[in-house]
Formats: structure tokens, C-alpha cells, sequence
């Protein structure tokens, strides 16, 4: 019995473990990004790519001395997407917007988006699954 | 009771079965024709997933087994030095194809055509597929030409069929085989692979995996891989990860 609860309690942790990260089907998501590194930026889209295994898209942030930079934001794959009702026209090049995500451990300028919204506020685009 | 209304009843007790029950092949076998998808049994972190969700199968095959997969040293090395990388050298992050056991557990879906004599199943991730004759012949000892879905046939042991399959593809030493998982579990060219198809209801395909691989694991090991009836959509969507992948030169281990 006891042994039967510490089996039971060392896979619930296990399966805690499991849970606690993001994954990409693709890739693993930790070998690219760094959860405990959230960004918010907001900048015009410049250039969108609705290709798998991951869509991407770039976003050119202005800083405040006024020079440009551009973001490349990785997303879900196009699959994923379209199952979830998401279409390629919710980003729009030219559009202002701002994007929440994790930043990429060894390359700069790069994240993996978690929320697109727009200058009034409106999600556009949005990952997958329960947000609490 | 109004004799009307009774007699709705009745007509919609009739139906149930129809839309409960497993329809039988023209050849009297059950039907495993449909698209699936695993059953994704993995709750989203609080962020949201970032590329939809999944079975905790797709990351550690063992999943759910008691002390998990019976390793050999070596692999039981292995699989801890790949976990400890974060899983970066997946083969699947070059676009490398995901092989037999991953094909059942990535997120993508798959059709399966059931013919007399061969069982067709298709599948999204790299617009794949895997070919299982059930025409009678028997398992060969050996194949020639080794592939990442092995070589299968298919034999229907009552209502479930049976499908074996070898001639897993490996590079130079066992080490340089399929990923079985995210974790990396490896599979070796000395490898058997016997799946159990059991259409359990209309909804609900049981596939129960047996695993032989002497130079990977001490034992053979069973799982059961719960796959769903996809009614929402009668299409396939191409995912083909070569298309734009720019990942693979971004993965570290820390």
C-alpha cells in the first residue's frame, strides 16, 4: 500500500513536471526559449510568413532615441492555427500592434508569440488551450 | 404518455446504436476508416500552448508505465543526457521523419483508408504514410531496405488487428536511431513493433503498442495509445516542416 502511494505520488509528480512547460510539436520549445523571460513589444508588422512547421512574423519597434529595429515573432503551426478558427488576414502588414512572448535563449530579436492585439485592445491572434 | 411522443423515442432508440456502434468493413471486419488524432491529454500550461496540445505520450512514451521504460545502460544514459539538453538534437527539429511511435502520438492528424488487403494510413506531418498489408503474407525475417516506418503486416485476431513490423532504419551505431519521444527514447534497427487496432466504440480507436527491442530495453514493453475520431473537418491539412523551418540552427541545451 504504501509503496502502491509513493509509486502513485512519484508519477503525479512526474506528470507535474510534464505539465509545467510549454512544448512545440516541432521542436522542443525550452531549447529555443526562455520561459521566465516574458517581452512586450509594439512596433508595425512588417512582414508575415503563414508557413509550418511554424508561422513567423516580423515586427519593426521603434525605440525611444528613434531607431528601428525588427522582431521576429515564431507562432503555432499553420495546421494548429486553422483549426482554431485563426486565418492569415488577422495580421495585416502595416498594422500597429502589440505583441507579448518569450524571448529566444541565443538569438536576438527573436521571441515566441503568446498574444497579437491590436492599438484598441483587440486579441488578433492568440495561442492555443486554457489561459488562466 | 402521448403515444407521439413515445413513439419519438422509440425512433431515437433506434438510432442510437447506429451512431454508438463500429460499422463493419465490406468484408464483415470492423472499419478502422476515419481520421484520428491522438487524445490529447496534456492540460495547457497558464501561458496557453504555444502550438496546440498533446498526450503526455508525445514527450515521455513511458508515460503512465510503473517505473517507466526498461531501459538498457546505455539508453538509460542516453535518454538522461537528451532530457538534460532540453531534447535539442530531436531529430524531428531537422525535419528528420517522426517514425512509427511518434506518427501515433504527434498532435497531427491521420486518415485511415481500409482496404481488403492492405490497411492505408496517411498522415499530416510531412504528408507521410505507412502501408500495412493484411493480403496474408507473412512477416518477413529480414528487409533489405530498412525505412523510419518499418515494414508491416497486418492479421485481424477477432475484432482487433494485429500489426508486427521490422526494418527500422538506424544510422551507425544504436544510438542513432528513431526518437521514440521528446525525451528521447531510442529505438534500434533490431526492433519489433506489434500494435493492437481495436476500434473500442465509433469515437474511440485503442492502439496498444508493444515494443521489442533487445539492444534498447531490458524487456518488452506495452502501452496503450488512445486515439479519437476527428468529426469536425473530412480534410487532411499538409504540414510539411521543411517549408519554412528556421529552428533547427536556434536550439541550444541551456
Amino acid at each position: 500500500m504504501t509503496l502502491r502511494l509513493l509509486r502513485n505520488f512519484v508519477l503525479s509528480f512526474g506528470l507535474l513536471l510534464l505539465m509545467a512547460f510549454p512544448f512545440l510539436a516541432h521542436h522542443s520549445f525550452a531549447a529555443e526559449y526562455d520561459a521566465s523571460k516574458p517581452v512586450t513589444l509594439k512596433g508595425v508588422i512588417a512582414k508575415v510568413e503563414w508557413t509550418n512547421p511554424h508561422i513567423r512574423f516580423y515586427v519593426d519597434v521603434k525605440s525611444p532615441g528613434g531607431s528601428t529595429t525588427r522582431w521576429e515573432f515564431s507562432g503555432p503551426s499553420v495546421n494548429t492555427l486553422a483549426r482554431n478558427g485563426a486565418k492569415k488576414e488577422s495580421l495585416k502588414i502595416g498594422e500597429t500592434v502589440t505583441v507579448d512572448g518569450f524571448l529566444a535563449r541565443n538569438v536576438k530579436n527573436l521571441a515566441n508569440m503568446k498574444t497579437v492585439k491590436s492599438v484598441d485592445g483587440k486579441i488578433l491572434l492568440d495561442r492555443i488551450g486554457d489561459q488562466q | 404518455m402521448n403515444p407521439f411522443r413515445l413513439a419519438v423515442i422509440v425512433l431515437l432508440l433506434s438510432l442510437l446504436p447506429a451512431c454508438t456502434s463500429k460499422s463493419p468493413a465490406a468484408d464483415g471486419k470492423p472499419d478502422l476508416s476515419g481520421i484520428w488524432e491522438m487524445k490529447k491529454d496534456r492540460p495547457c500550461p497558464k501561458d496557453g500552448c504555444p502550438d496546440g496540445e498533446i498526450s503526455y505520450q508525445f514527450l515521455d512514451i513511458g508515460a503512465g508505465l510503473p517505473g517507466g521504460l526498461p531501459y538498457q545502460p546505455w539508453a538509460k544514459e542516453l535518454v538522461k543526457q537528451r532530457t538534460a539538453q532540453n531534447g535539442k538534437d530531436d531529430p524531428a527539429s531537422r525535419c528528420m521523419p517522426d517514425g512509427l511511435v511518434k506518427l501515433h502520438t504527434n498532435p497531427f492528424r491521420r486518415k485511415i483508408i481500409q482496404t481488403p488487403g492492405l490497411l492505408v494510413i496517411l498522415f499530416e506531418r510531412d504528408a507521410t504514410y505507412r502501408q500495412i498489408y493484411t493480403d496474408g503474407r507473412p512477416l518477413p525475417t529480414e528487409v533489405d531496405l530498412p525505412s523510419f516506418n518499418g515494414y508491416s503486416t497486418g492479421n485481424w485476431d477477432g475484432d482487433t488487428l494485429v500489426v508486427q513490423s521490422i526494418g527500422f532504419k538506424q544510422g551507425d551505431t544504436e544510438k542513432d536511431g528513431e526518437w521514440l519521444d521528446r525525451n528521447g527514447s531510442p529505438l534500434t534497427s533490431a526492433a519489433k513493433i506489434t500494435e493492437r487496432f481495436h476500434r473500442v466504440d465509433h469515437g474511440n480507436l485503442e492502439v496498444t503498442l508493444t515494443v521489442d527491442d533487445p539492444k534498447a530495453y531490458t524487456a518488452p514493453w506495452t502501452i496503450k495509445l488512445n486515439q479519437v475520431l476527428v468529426t469536425d473537418s473530412p480534410d487532411l491539412i499538409d504540414y510539411n516542416c521543411t517549408e519554412n523551418e528556421q529552428d533547427a540552427a536556434h536550439v541550444a541545451s541551456k
